[in-house]
């Protein structure tokens, strides 16, 4: 592919694209919780209670988004490591 | 782009404006885009040869190769989500780079763009999920302990709620960051300035299409297997 040939060193690659996903993940969930959680408070007028409880859930999920991504990156991390070991 | 900066002007724009249409830009570009890959298609698959030179040649291997990354990741099944996924790349690809030739815009420095390719790729991944597994696609969002179901059930969707938004905003982001920065460095340093940023912008570019279409495949690995 020609995307390969850009950047020759693949972890400079990896790490740009890793940076773009982690960060935003955490701040769209909270919004989303956060959104949900008026709207439902704006319908069933039980204002403040369920945009708290939604945007703690927001939060909830944010975390559980970005401590995924950094396990399949660590595991990635220790499988080439792993791969670079076996070559020597 | 920037407040304050004088406007540029944009050919296709210009060019609809003559004929008396007006086009929001975004879509007037995306339509451009369009074409461009259209015409692309059009002369790569007009003389066809078992052994593929020029346009032909370039558009094989890059279909191929995004064709083994695809399958290499999800499987044989990949296969039949395949041409979703490159049509999405080719022109987010098209439309981010198009951005970088004077006097073109990119129709992905909109969020109108974005979003509706994100609510797209958010349709059509649970399209698949509930033609492949039917009403047990809801285990998908249950997490993996029975007692926690109450807890995982809104958190899931919330988290699935957000991947559109995130879409959304991360193409938005990078690309009109880009165009405000390249038009704020052509104020301080004609050309000069811009120069060397067209090789970091141009690789940017690409690794805003590769993140976009890496996301995608990624959501529809998720629903396309198994819930564990």
């Amino acid at each position: 592919m020609v995307f390969n040939r850009l950047i020759k060193d693949r972890q400079t690659r990896d790490a740009i694209m890793n940076a773009s996903v982690l960060g935003l993940n955490l701040v769209t969930s909270t919004f989303v919780g956060l959104i949900i959680g008026w709207f439902l408070d704006k319908w069933l007028g039980t204002k403040p209670w369920l945009l708290l409880v939604f945007l703690v859930l927001g939060i909830i999920a944010g975390f559980k988004n970005v401590f995924m991504e950094v396990k399949k990156i660590s595991e990635a991390d220790k499988a080439e490591h792993e791969g670079h070991g076996q070559d020597d | 782009m920037a407040g304050g900066l004088p406007h540029p002007v944009l050919l296709v724009d210009v060019a609809l404006e003559s004929v008396g249409l007006h086009i929001p830009s975004h879509v007037a570009y995306a339509w451009f885009a369009m074409a461009l890959l259209i015409v692309l298609g059009f002369l790569a698959t007009r003389k066809m040869a078992m052994v593929p030179t020029g346009l032909q040649n370039f558009f094989e291997l890059a279909i191929g190769g995004l064709e083994s990354f695809v399958v290499e990741n999800i499987g044989e099944k990949g296969r039949k989500v395949f041409p979703f996924l490159c049509a999405l790349f080719l022109f987010i690809i098209t439309g981010n780079l198009i951005g970088l030739v004077p006097g073109l815009d990119s129709p992905t420095n909109n969020v109108n763009t974005n979003a509706a390719m994100a609510i797209t790729v958010f349709l059509y991944y649970n399209f698949w999920g509930l033609k492949m597994w039917g009403p047990g696609y809801i285990k998908h969002f249950m997490g993996p302990f029975w007692w926690l179901v109450p807890l995982m059930l809104p958190i899931e969707i919330i988290s699935h709620l957000a991947r559109p938004l995130s879409l959304t905003l991360r193409l938005f982001g990078n690309i009109r960051g880009e165009e405000i920065v390249l038009a704020l460095l052509f104020a301080l340093a004609p050309v000069i300035g811009t120069f060397p940023m067209y090789f970091l912008f141009s690789l940017a570019d690409c690794i805003q299409a590769f993140v976009f279409f890496m996301l995608t495949m990624i959501y529809l690995k998720g629903s396309l297997e198994h819930a564990h």
